[in-house]
């Protein structure tokens, strides 16, 4: 059976710059990969190739055994949802408008239909009261809950989370981490970029270290936080302070 | 030139006249309408083609906008009259539906006046809409191509309904301006507000009534200009998004 997710040897530059050079790695359904690495190693240009919101230059990924090049690139998000860093909520909508957005007019799903499933991922994510609030009048935490909630509800087989915390206050950031943590327990597919240390150690099945456009290591998190086999990593490891 | 005290006989004279006014006023208001609406019409697919279009028809948009903002509303009325094959329409018959006498205006002065202005506000409004549109942050698109929308529904469902709300400061200068601005219609002979006023004061009766008179039409405009500002004030109110901040 296909992979659920297969990177390929991909490439992507923008100007001189190589961003990936030759990333090939993979995951199955129901796996959590966390990708960790140094700003400006690729992490958020490898979750926005596959979703396509960056197209890659060379190589190839395939989403259940098909190439998401050959996708109709809506078809295709559809089935990948994805998470920001900035939040990314329409600013002008209620945090259920937000969730409904994609159901009416992707899933094309009748208005009330589209309100309960809303509400029932709002639940999901312990947002159940916010429902009416607008993202101006919501936490960063309370924010980026919705924005899980609204990548939640088009049931997408793999979900990417580009940074999710970073642009959190602290003490927010564990709200979050707990919605993402039940999520792994349902069985969800995440492939997640992201600094915090812990989430990957206590829920990642695989953490990839990205670093300069390549796989400099990959492993189980044990393995790879308690005896990272390359030096850069544990130059890494080490600046984090872990 | 000797200057024109203000009389209470003036007074009277634009009091007994005030319906010719109100006749000018009501095509001042046709006139504006009709030009601001050709100016939605056109100005915002126009700002919308100049953030999101490539190629001809944005070099094409982006020309014909700066040719009409750099030419004088004067000129572009006289041109517009004079130089384009309006079909003839004839006399207009107006004011059937008013308390006030039946009036006809020059069909021709109408369309030219309305294409002149609205295309012309048309090319402002564009500008207005495309800094509207220019200010939604990007990530918001991005998020609502990533659940699935396309270019369009996205930019539809999520950027326009934010821009219009952002859009309103600008579109009450415009208003403000298209407004005074249907006074240079004056310059082909259409029956609006000032052209009405022009032709009480070079009346026999009238001559001495010229203050009086142009006071009276600043008033009205003054007075149309503010409570229309005062409603957009209020739709701008009533559409915005809550910010979680008490006002």
């Amino acid at each position: 059976m296909a992979r659920l997710l297969a990177f390929d040897d991909v490439h992507q530059a923008f100007g001189d710059e190589d961003v990936l050079r030759g990333i090939s790695v993979g995951m199955d359904r129901t796996d959590v990969e966390v990708v960790i690495g140094p700003s400006g190693s690729g992490k958020s240009t490898l979750l926005r190739c596959v979703n396509r919101l960056t197209e890659f230059d060379a190589g190839d990924i395939r989403l259940d055994g098909e190439s998401v090049t050959a996708m109709d690139v809506d078809a295709l998000r559809r089935r990948v949802g994805m998470v920001f860093q900035g939040f990314n909520l329409f600013a002008h909508r209620t945090a259920r408008g937000n969730v409904t957005l994609g159901l009416t007019e992707v899933r094309d799903i009748p208005r009330g239909e589209a309100r309960r499933i809303a509400d029932e991922n709002l639940a999901r994510v312990g947002l159940s009261a916010q429902a009416d609030s607008y993202p101006a009048e919501l936490s960063g935490g309370q924010k980026q809950r919705v924005g899980i909630a609204r990548a939640l509800a088009m049931e997408p087989e793999l979900l990417l989370f580009d940074e999710p915390t970073s642009a959190l206050d602290p003490e927010l950031i564990g709200e979050v981490l707990e919605v993402m943590r039940g999520l792994a327990e349902e069985g969800m597919t995440m492939l997640v970029v992201s600094h915090e240390m812990g989430f990957a150690r206590s829920v990642a099945d695989t953490v990839t270290f990205l670093d300069d456009g390549v796989v400099a290591e990959r492993g189980p998190p044990e393995q790879l936080f308690e005896h990272p086999e390359r030096d850069r990593t544990r130059e890494f490891l080490g600046e984090l302070d872990t | 030139m000797d200057i024109l005290p203000l009389q209470a006989g003036d007074w009277a004279f634009v009091g007994t006249n005030w319906w010719i006014l109100m006749q000018g006023l009501y095509v001042t208001v046709l006139l504006t309408v009709g030009s601001l609406l050709l100016g939605f019409l056109a100005g915002f697919p126009g700002g919308a083609i100049e953030v999101y279009g490539r190629g001809p028809l944005r070099s094409v948009v982006r020309g014909v906008g700066v040719l009409l903002r750099g030419t004088p509303i004067v000129v572009l009325i006289v041109l517009f009259f004079f130089g384009v094959p309006w079909p003839d329409i004839g006399a207009v018959p107006l004011g059937g539906l008013l308390p006030l006498p039946a009036f006809e205006i020059n069909g021709q002065a109408l369309l030219a006046s309305t294409a002149a202005l609205g295309l012309r506000s048309a090319a402002y409004q564009s500008q207005v809409f495309r800094g509207a549109i220019r200010s939604i942050d990007e990530g918001q698109l991005e998020a609502a191509r990533s659940v699935g929308l396309s270019k369009l529904e996205a930019v539809r469902h999520v950027v326009v309904p934010q821009a219009l709300r952002r859009s309103i400061p600008g579109f009450q200068n415009e208003f403000t301006i298209v407004l005074k601005d249907t006074s240079i219609a004056f310059a082909v002979g259409l029956a609006e507000l000032l052209t009405r006023g022009f032709e009480l004061f070079t009346q026999p009766a009238g001559q001495t009534a010229v203050v009086e008179i142009i006071l009276t039409v600043s008033a009205i405009y003054f007075v149309l200009t503010f409570l229309t500002n005062r409603t957009l004030d209020r739709v701008e109110n009533r559409f915005a998004i809550p910010t979680g901040e008490s006002s």
